[in-house]
């Protein structure tokens, strides 16, 4: 076991090598001298050398890189451009728990919704409720969100003109204005965790321990809850990785149509400044997030299934 | 007696003989690339014929430019056959440039990916050793991004420098190439594992026992034989580019004004759902019928390739 952690240790300071790298570079190669930007028309030679000295760019890449990793390590991502001298942190770290919450939330609907989804279908396998759940799933997973989006939008409009209860379409901090955009970031886990879940099952179903334990007469319910569901379960553990992933890149177009100032409304507040720091923190924080949950979901494997420590 | 075809051992070959008419026979594949092939020829065409159905002199209102401002967010009319936005320009006009943008966007990206992907992919299966450690540790670095992350983060930083150099066409080709940093990797990926497949098969053997050299074993053996697995991942990978590409225009980070995409289409018009939502429909509508059709006929051609996948 230690072995295969070990294993996923490397791997995964590789992976934090190449995100701190290629953020690093694509930053350092971006275009035009930042502290021109910045200074305006104010041409003081005196604050051009100081500025540049201050975001180290008067250092050759290598050290920009190595300082870039040492103030990493040290919790600090920087100083923004757009207003001098305030670290990145400051700008950014009101949108972090929105995001995390807004992530979170989804991820458990999503997972909740999906698994329930999947192990109906796979239940009710080839009648028509499966086929219509199954492509309920797929209209779920390959729609894209802006699409969704508005068309959840209208629905909720046409219930507010019914004179129905209808929920808020943008804004951040009342309970009623979560519930939109969560759902609709949940749309395509839903969708893909519930096809996963479905395929799962009835892989499982057609073990032959699962043959055995119905011939010595447990009745079907049982045989479901205790054997088939305990062990179609264990796969869905490594789509945490993928389906994290997909809500961060579902975050920036959530956040930004609902408003919701979470790290991707930031991310694209600042690309509209040339704000490169915080472009270049937001984009690590959020592969940070699927990394890390790409280790956990690791670990947790390595625990859950035995199976896992002898290969 | 006499040999005939049809009494020869069959393996691979016959089945990739085959293979258009059991694309043909699969209805939803064969419906999407009938609807693939005419968004394609209306992307061309379209513009020009619909602007010419008027009378010269009026056909400048229809060339998705022009602000109309007698029509400003106007419905259907014979006019504007779909309406014209906030500004007064034609909607049908502007869809067909924006699916127009979309295909070539996506046509860029799987351009680079087939020759870029498809070729390190072949070369680190084929040649293994420091060729392949070179080529999948490059590929891994860009995955450990996740999603569309590393081209939001490439065309957030290089996009206002593009519009400056090479204007519209500038922005497009940034988005086309951040994009397909998202895409060859996984191109590269499936196609270094069939490569390795296809390698320790026996007529590759037999080939270099005779004396073949690798340029012959590459061009004669592997790539026929992974050249289908290439063509239905690109395939699929369209749908994904076309969502990527709208997600990014959206953002603010892709095609920008005056320019048409469909991701800006729908953000434009998203504020004023209420009032006039035929303006964010009918683009929604395109691109969620062409992400199904790249779909439909990725799959198909999946099948159709390789029966026994499904």
């Amino acid at each position: 076991m230690w072995k295969i952690l070990s294993r996923r240790a490397l791997s995964l300071l590789f992976v934090l090598f190449s995100v701190t790298f290629l953020t690093f570079f694509v930053s350092y190669l971006a275009p035009g001298d930042p502290i021109l930007n910045m200074m305006g028309g104010r041409q003081d030679p005196v604050r051009y050398a100081f500025l540049r000295h201050l975001y180290g760019l008067d250092q050759p890449w290598l050290f920009q890189y190595g300082s870039y990793l040492n103030n990493l390590l040290h919790g600090n991502l920087g100083y923004s451009f757009k207003y001098p001298e305030r670290p990145v942190w400051a700008l950014i770290s009101n949108g972090v728990p929105v995001s995390l919450q807004l992530g979170l939330l989804a991820l458990v609907f999503s997972l909740g919704i999906g698994v329930l989804a999947g192990v109906l279908a796979a239940l009710w396998q080839n009648t028509w409720r499966d086929t219509g759940i199954m492509a309920v799933m797929l209209a779920l997973y390959s729609v894209p969100s802006f699409v969704i989006i508005p068309l959840a939008w209208a629905i909720d409009l046409a219930l507010y003109k019914a004179g129905l209860p209808s929920l808020p379409v943008a804004g951040w901090g009342k309970p009623e204005q979560v519930i939109l955009p969560v759902l609709v970031l949940a749309a395509a886990n839903v969708g893909f965790i519930a096809r996963l879940m479905r395929n799962s099952m009835l892989q499982v179903m057609r073990e032959d321990f699962i043959r055995t334990a119905r011939a010595k007469g447990l009745p079907w319910r049982v045989v479901i809850r205790k054997h088939v569901l305990s062990n179609a379960l264990l796969p869905l553990l490594t789509v945490l990785g993928p389906a994290t992933a997909f809500l961060v890149t579902g975050a920036f177009v959530v956040e930004n149509l609902f408003a919701i100032p979470g790290i991707g409304y930031l991310a694209v507040q600042s690309i509209g400044q040339r704000d490169y720091p915080v472009i270049q923190a937001t984009t690590l924080l959020l592969a940070l997030a699927v990394v890390v949950m790409n280790l956990l979901t690791d670990i947790a494997y390595t625990i859950a299934d035995p199976r896992v420590r002898v290969e | 007696m006499s040999l005939n075809a049809a009494d020869l051992p069959t393996g691979q070959t016959h089945v990739q003989n085959n293979w258009w008419r059991r694309l043909f026979h699969n209805r939803a594949a064969s419906i999407s690339g009938i609807f693939v092939l005419a968004a394609i020829l209306l992307a061309l065409a379209g513009p020009a014929l619909y602007q010419n159905t008027l009378p010269s002199d009026q056909s400048r209102t229809r060339d998705g430019v022009y602000q109309d401002y007698n029509a400003i967010n106007a419905g259907p009319s014979a006019q504007h056959w779909l309406g014209a936005d906030y500004l007064g320009r034609d909607m049908l006009t502007r869809l067909f440039v924006a699916v127009g943008v979309s295909l070539l966007v996506a046509f860029v990206v799987e351009f680079l990916n087939i020759f870029l992907g498809g070729l390190l992919g072949l070369l680190a299966g084929y040649f293994g050793g420091w060729i392949d450690m070179l080529i999948s540790r490059a590929a891994d670095m860009l995955f450990a991004f996740p999603g569309l992350l590393l081209a939001i983060l490439v065309s957030a930083v290089f996009g206002t420098a593009a519009r400056e150099a090479y204007g519209g066409m500038g922005r497009l080709i940034l988005v086309a190439g951040a994009l397909s940093l998202v895409s060859w990797p996984l191109m590269a990926r499936l196609v270094r594992s069939e490569t390795l497949s296809v390698k320790s098969r026996d007529f590759v053997m037999a080939s270099r026992g005779l004396g073949a050299s690798d340029f012959q074993i590459i061009a004669a053996h592997l790539l026929p034989n992974v050249a289908w697995l290439i063509a239905v991942a690109a395939t699929l990978d369209v749908a994904s580019v076309i969502v990527n590409e709208a997600t990014l225009s959206l953002l603010g980070l892709g095609i920008e004004e005056p320019g048409a995409s469909l991701g800006l289409m729908i953000f434009r018009a998203a504020g004023k759902l209420e009032r006039f939502p035929l303006q964010v429909f009918i683009p929604a509508a395109a691109i969620t019928l062409l992400v199904l059709a790249f779909s439909f006929l990725g799959d198909g051609l999946r099948d159709a390739f390789d029966p026994h996948s499904s």
